[in-house]
């Protein structure tokens, strides 16, 4: 990834001393690393207040969904972030071929997840609580979901670009700030769904058709 | 380096520095007469500002015990406004004055940072005064929200864009609100469609009336002045929110069971004419629609019966009975021309013998 | 052929190929669901006005230029930031540049535009008002101007902080540019489809909601109502990005020595700022979204017969746009604290009180939003500790107010015109915040709310909070960005014929409202007896316009024949005013080292700066301390 001619000439000749290209990324990467923190810190207001809604108009009541279905996809969307850790890990340890693999897993499992929440979830959801215009309750569920992947699909965007960029070799040891970055939005995504999850599938009594 | 390090500094290298004395040091002689000045003055504005607020005709008359508890409120309120505009305002007008770079000098001012015990007690004064002021504020609160347990209950129903008043124990329904002095009423506030809110000024307290069923809000009000009011729709509620007033009447206690005894029976009294006439005069036709030819909000009923008018799709339409049926139920599926589709519709708030005394009263003004 | 190579030009074209490609595709799906592809008109139609909206903003971002480099990145190539390649003169005002500078300044053309569109509509308003019976507009229209103007006024305000804090912040902490060049011309460049797009709701039929626009009035109104929530979308999201971009640039970027208490007063301003826009701008974003899903999709947030509940949006929405109003107010008393010991020669009176009290005003200004909802109907047991908190704000604001004072306490005063507006908006500001505590007081509001009284009461804080020390900024750092000061006399007069109308207009709003005036309404009832005072408001609006327009001839004029001022002008020991005017390229040549304090005026010998430092003595074994200092 580019490193930035600003923060090279900054650092580039204090004190008269070039330095050498590696320390100059790492402090690209530092300032990077804040941004995307400050990024995921802002959205999760966002998942917050959705989440803070969910309580506001529905209480202690939940929608009639799919308990197995619910499990499966949550499961599958943990199991997403363990090979996205493994990929940022191999890629650290110079191992390409292991990281193009578990990305390309990852991809998968996130394409699993979206395809059982958007494709089966919502169609059976639909036919217990009705489509979104029927209910509070059916629109807090299709916003909180939607919302979610919506997220998701961003992340496997962002995957894909991480693998065709590994495929050409971009990434090293030392260089893999994008895949870095990549992982933790992943990861990000992950922990939004722990908590919609319960919020959704869990907590209070179940209410089929709406209000 | 801390201020008080500064301090230290400052007097041990006074000679290296070159300055006359250590403005702490001197500080506080120096200013002395200042200050004595300025407490003068800010004690003058203060008082003259105060008093200024205090006679002032700010608010509108009270006609309510919870206004009473409010002003009590606002003039403490005008007070400490008087007080720390003037403080800060003195302040600076003062120093401009007298602290004023008199053309050329380019010496600087009196080198300080600053002062731990000062700002210490400028925070902490302005907040036993702002606690001080929630403590009293809840107090106030509570006042207001008092409830009595014999109130007079009224269901307030507002809609695009007017008030409807029903008595559920008395089985009346009213557009104009009529109030019993000296007892306490509540209001049970809905709405029919967006947000309204319901503010007469004289009685200070506001209340929105939102839409649902599940979202009744109460209001409490104990009128003590008889006069006419106007409840004005304080929330933006779209087209007409302007003139969403209706009026409101606190009369004596006795009056008062004359007037639900006659809206009991009302529509025995009069002539169709006379009857249509007060109907046009409490259900707010008149606040939109004039008698007399001037053109308010709506068309005037001026010699609107009998004759064409023309609509904003440019067809023409006689006003007959018919027309003015259509024109009260469903008033904005004809529009006439140069008006907007702002009247709100009274399907199902007048009966149909309301319905034609209205119109055998718009067929009167010729 | 210079016009064609501006980026805004192809932006602009990009925005129309955008929306229409966008409204193309919602007829072509439904083309292929097999009905009918446009319902009723393309002007009511609300998904192709949305998707058409939507990618229009995104055609424009793509056709300024905004997205070329990302771009490049995401397919692998290498995108080196151009710095020192851009063209001179003006036309790099008008395409993507990633100078902090340039983008400063192009933030600040756009708020003041924005500002003048968004005046014009106050005036069109007022002379509606000037008379009781008077109808001048349509009902829907003036109710849809209302809107317009508070809305348009707060984008301007975002912009014109955005503008101060791009342009201030870097410099002032002497970085070469912000933490992410691109990020910042992106965020910069959302605005241009943003405020484009909330204008063109005029022409969707308006909305009549207000700039609060809540439902069910909003999920009602006109279908205009879906360009707006769009624009103040995109227009929130740049302004997240912005914040970001400000804190990063804040954290990382200092120079050598510069501890977080040794910074210019006005970057903690603008950090405190920033870390509102950052967290809370979500919050408005997503209640307008679930006004624009429910319009869309007929989904039942607020829909009381569905289970939904009006007042969740007003919770979400006051989450976000009470921190707002700090987030306008802090820069503009950044700028004020950081004017003052300049023009009275003194240091900054309790410097780190000042700081920490933008902070404190930061956080606590996030415990009270629902001090806007005492008479909304919401959680009764809510009102009495929403007061507690939101009186809890007025004392860190009056730390700032008494440390001024001591500031000018004992000084050597100047008061060319930026201090005219540091003391203006002093005094503006002040009675502004005063009125807060009757509206923060749950009895007085029940009274207050909803009624010119507020009016007055934001008028104040805003123009005193921020327009008055924007003015200022604009006349204190006008000749670091030409090299040329603006016109004493014209800036003169600016100031006092803006102040005493300015008075007179608010003092009748406040005046009107306590005697039962409404806000929001398009008529009023002559028996009220308030004509007289309607006319002076009135007319001190037209007066306000006038003097805007002597700043607006000022500010041109001043840009081409202006006395020439490329040295320290106002004898400031900030170290932007260390290096002749306009600023350099990169700022510093090198960077500097923090030896002192910075506002010790009046001090013999002190330093806040040092511009060419030795070279550090590389110490055998150990890289040279090159990292810029965390921390104090
Ligand atoms: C720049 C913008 C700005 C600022 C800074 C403020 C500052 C404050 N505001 Fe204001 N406000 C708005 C912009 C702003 N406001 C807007 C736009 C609205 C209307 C929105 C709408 O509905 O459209 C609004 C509405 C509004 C309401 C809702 C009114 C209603 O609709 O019913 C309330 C209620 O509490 C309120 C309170 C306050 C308070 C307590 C402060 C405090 O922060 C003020 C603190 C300052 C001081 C108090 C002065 C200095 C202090 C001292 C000298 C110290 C000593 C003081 C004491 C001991 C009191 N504001
Ligand atoms: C920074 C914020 C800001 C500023 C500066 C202003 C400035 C002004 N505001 Fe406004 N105002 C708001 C923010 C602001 N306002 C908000 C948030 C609302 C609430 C909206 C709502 O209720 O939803 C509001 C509401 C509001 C109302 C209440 C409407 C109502 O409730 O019925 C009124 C009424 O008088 C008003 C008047 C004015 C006037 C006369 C000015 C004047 O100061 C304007 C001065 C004039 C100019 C600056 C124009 C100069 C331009 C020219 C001379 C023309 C040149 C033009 C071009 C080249 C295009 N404003
Ligand atoms: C909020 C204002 C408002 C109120 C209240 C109101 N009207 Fe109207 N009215 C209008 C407007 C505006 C029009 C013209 C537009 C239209 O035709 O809808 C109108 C039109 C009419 C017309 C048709 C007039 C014509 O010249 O053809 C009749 C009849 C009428 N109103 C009767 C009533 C009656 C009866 C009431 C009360 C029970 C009433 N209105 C209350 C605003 C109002
Ligand atoms: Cu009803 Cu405004
Ligand atoms: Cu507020």
């Amino acid at each position: 990834m580019a490193t930035s001619s600003a923060s090279l000439h900054r650092h580039g000749h204090v004190g008269g001393v070039i330095e050498d290209d590696h320390a100059a990324y790492q402090r690209m990467v530092r300032m990077l690393r804040i941004g995307l923190w400050l990024f995921i810190i802002s959205d999760g207001f966002m998942f917050t207040g959705l989440f803070v809604s969910r309580f506001y108009l529905l209480g202690g009541t939940r929608p009639e969904l799919s308990q197995a279905l619910g499990l499966i996809v949550t499961s599958v969307l943990l199991a997403s972030s363990f090979y996205m850790n493994r990929a940022e890990t191999l890629i650290e340890h110079g191992d390409r071929e292991g990281f193009l693999r578990c990305t390309l897993i990852t991809i998968g499992l996130g394409l699993g997840f979206f395809v059982g929440v958007v494709f089966l979830e919502w169609p059976l959801a639909a036919s217990h609580i009705g489509g979104p215009a029927a209910s509070a309750m059916s629109s807090v569920f299709f916003m909180m979901t939607g919302m979610h992947a919506f997220h998701v699909i961003t992340g496997i965007l962002f995957l894909l670009v991480i693998y065709f960029n590994g495929r050409r070799g971009r990434y090293t040891p030392q260089r893999h700030w994008m895949v870095e970055a990549c992982a933790n939005y992943w990861h990000f995504v992950d922990v939004v769904w722990i908590f919609f999850y319960p919020a959704l599938y869990l907590i209070g009594t179940p209410v089929a058709l709406g209000h | 380096m801390a201020a008080s390090a500064k301090v230290v500094y400052c007097l041990k290298n006074r000679h290296k520095l070159q300055i006359r004395a250590c403005p702490q040091e001197r500080g506080v002689m120096k200013y002395l007469r200042h200050f004595l000045n300025v407490s003068v003055l800010v004690i003058i504005t203060t008082f003259i500002v105060s008093l200024l607020l205090e006679f002032l005709p700010l608010l509108p008359q009270q006609a309510s015990v919870e206004a009473i508890s409010i002003d009590t409120m606002f003039s403490m309120h005008f007070r400490v406004i008087s007080f720390l505009f003037a403080l800060i305002v003195v302040f600076m007008l003062y120093s401009l004055v007298v602290f004023r770079n008199r053309g050329g000098e380019t010496d600087p001012g009196d080198h300080f940072e600053g002062n731990t015990g000062l700002e210490i007690f400028w925070t902490i004064v302005p907040l036993i005064i702002v606690i001080y002021f929630a403590f009293i504020g809840a107090q106030s609160l509570a006042d207001v929200t008092r409830t009595e347990p014999d109130a007079l209950e009224v269901d307030v129903i507002a809609f695009q864009w007017s008030w409807s008043f029903e008595y559920p124990a008395y089985g009346v329904t009213s557009t104009t609100l009529y109030l019993p002095k000296d007892r306490q009423t509540v209001l049970n506030l809905t709405s029919r469609d967006v947000i309204h809110s319901f503010w007469v000024p004289e009685f200070r307290v506001k209340q929105d009336a939102l839409p649902g069923k599940d979202f009744v809000r109460q209001l409490r009000i104990t009128p003590i002045k008889t006069g006419d009011y106007m409840v004005r729709c304080a929330e933006l509620c779209g087209g007409a929110h302007a003139y969403m007033n209706s009026p409101v009447v606190v009369v004596e206690p006795e009056e008062f069971e004359i007037w639900l005894i006659s809206q009991q029976n009302a529509g025995e009294t009069g002539d169709s004419v006379t009857r249509g006439k007060a109907l046009a005069e409490t259900m707010g036709c008149l606040s939109c629609h004039s008698t007399d030819g001037t053109t308010l909000v709506g068309p005037t009923w001026k010699n609107m019966y009998g004759h064409e008018v023309t609509l904003i799709d440019g067809t023409r339409v006689m006003v007959d009975e018919l027309y003015l049926r259509r024109a009260i139920l469903q008033p904005n599926d004809e529009i006439v021309e140069g008006f907007q589709p702002i009247m709100p519709s009274y399907e199902g708030l007048l009966t149909e013998e309301q319905i034609a005394d209205l119109i055998a009263y718009m067929k009167s003004l010729e | 052929m210079k016009v064609l190579k501006l980026g805004i030009l192809w932006g602009l074209i990009a925005q129309c190929a955008g929306s229409i490609i966008g409204a193309s595709l919602v007829m072509f799906i439904r083309i292929l669901m097999g009905r009918a592809p446009i319902v009723n008109s393309w002007r009511v139609d609300e998904p192709l006005m949305v998707v058409g909206g939507l990618f229009g903003a995104i055609g424009f971002m793509y056709g300024v230029g905004a997205l070329s480099d990302w771009i490049k990145i995401m397919r692998g190539r290498e995108a080196p930031l151009p710095h020192g390649h851009d063209p001179r003169g003006w036309s790099r005002y008008f395409g993507v540049s990633y100078d902090h500078k340039v983008i400063g300044v192009q933030y600040g053309i756009t708020a003041v535009g924005v500002f003048l569109l968004a005046g014009l509509f106050a005036l069109v308003m007022r002379t509606e008002l000037a008379r009781s019976g008077l109808h001048i507009l349509r009902l829907d229209n003036f109710n849809t101007l209302i809107g317009l103007h508070g809305i348009m006024m707060i984008a301007s305000i975002l912009i014109g902080v955005a503008a101060l804090m791009n342009y201030l912040v870097p410099m002032m902490i002497g970085a070469t540019d912000m933490a992410f060049p691109r990020l910042n011309a992106f965020a910069f460049w959302l605005n241009i489809p943003g405020a484009l797009l909330v204008t063109s709701s005029m022409f969707f039929g308006g909305f009549e909601t207000g700039w609060t626009g809540y439902p069910p009035l909003s999920a009602h109104t006109f279908p205009g109502v879906q360009m707006f929530f769009l624009g103040v979308y995109i227009i929130g999201l740049s302004s997240i990005l912005g914040a970001l971009n400000i804190i990063a640039t804040v954290l990382c970027m200092r120079a050598p020595g510069m501890t977080l208490f040794r910074m210019p007063i006005f970057v903690w301003a603008s950090l405190s700022t920033s870390l509102i826009s950052l967290t809370a701008t979500q919050l408005i974003g997503l209640s307008f979204q679930l006004v624009m899903f429910e319009r869309l999709f007929g989904m039942n947030f607020f829909n009381p017969d569905k289970g939904g509940n009006v007042i969740l949006f007003q919770h979400l929405f006051w989450f976000y746009s009470h921190p707002a109003v700090y987030i306008f107010v802090l820069p503009g008393l950044g700028i004020i604290s950081e004017l003052l010991p300049v023009f009275s020669r003194k240091p900054l009176f309790g410097y780190r009180w000042i700081a920490m009290s933008s902070l404190a005003i930061a956080l606590v200004g996030f415990l009270v939003w629902a001090h806007h909802m005492f008479a909304a109907g919401m959680e009764e047991y809510l009102r009495v500790p929403f007061m507690y908190s939101t009186m809890l704000v007025a004392v860190p604001t009056g730390v700032k107010f008494f440390s001024w004072m001591a500031t000018l306490w004992g000084g050597k005063i100047e008061t060319p015109t930026p201090m005219l507006f540091v003391l203006g908006g002093i005094t503006v500001f002040l009675f502004g915040g005063l009125t807060g505590p009757p509206l923060g007081t749950v009895s007085t509001d029940l009274h207050l709310h909803d009624s010119y009284f507020v009016v007055g009461h934001f008028h104040n804080t805003m123009f005193g909070g921020f327009v008055y020390p924007f003015f200022a900024a604009i006349y204190y750092w006008f000749p670091k960005i030409t090299g040329r000061r603006m016109s004493e006399t014209m800036g003169w007069l600016h100031f006092w014929l803006m102040t005493p109308a300015f008075w007179l207009m608010t003092g009748g709003m406040f005046w009107v409202g306590l005697r039962g005036m409404r806000r929001r309404i398009a008529d009023y009832d002559p028996a009220l007896g308030f004509d007289t005072i309607h006319l002076l408001v009135t007319l001190s609006a037209f007066l306000i316009a006038i003097s805007v327009l002597i700043f607006l001839g000022n500010l041109i004029y001043s840009a081409f024949f202006g006395e020439e001022a490329k040295g320290n002008l106002w004898a400031s020991r900030s170290p932007e005013w260390q290096v002749p005017s306009p600023m350099p390229e990169h700022n510093y040549d090198e960077p500097f080292v923090v030896t002192g304090e910075p506002y010790d005026y009046g001090l013999p010998g002190s330093v806040y700066i040092d511009l060419h430092p030795r070279p550090p003595e590389p110490v055998r074994g150990q890289p040279p301390q090159l990292e810029p200092a965390t921390g104090d």
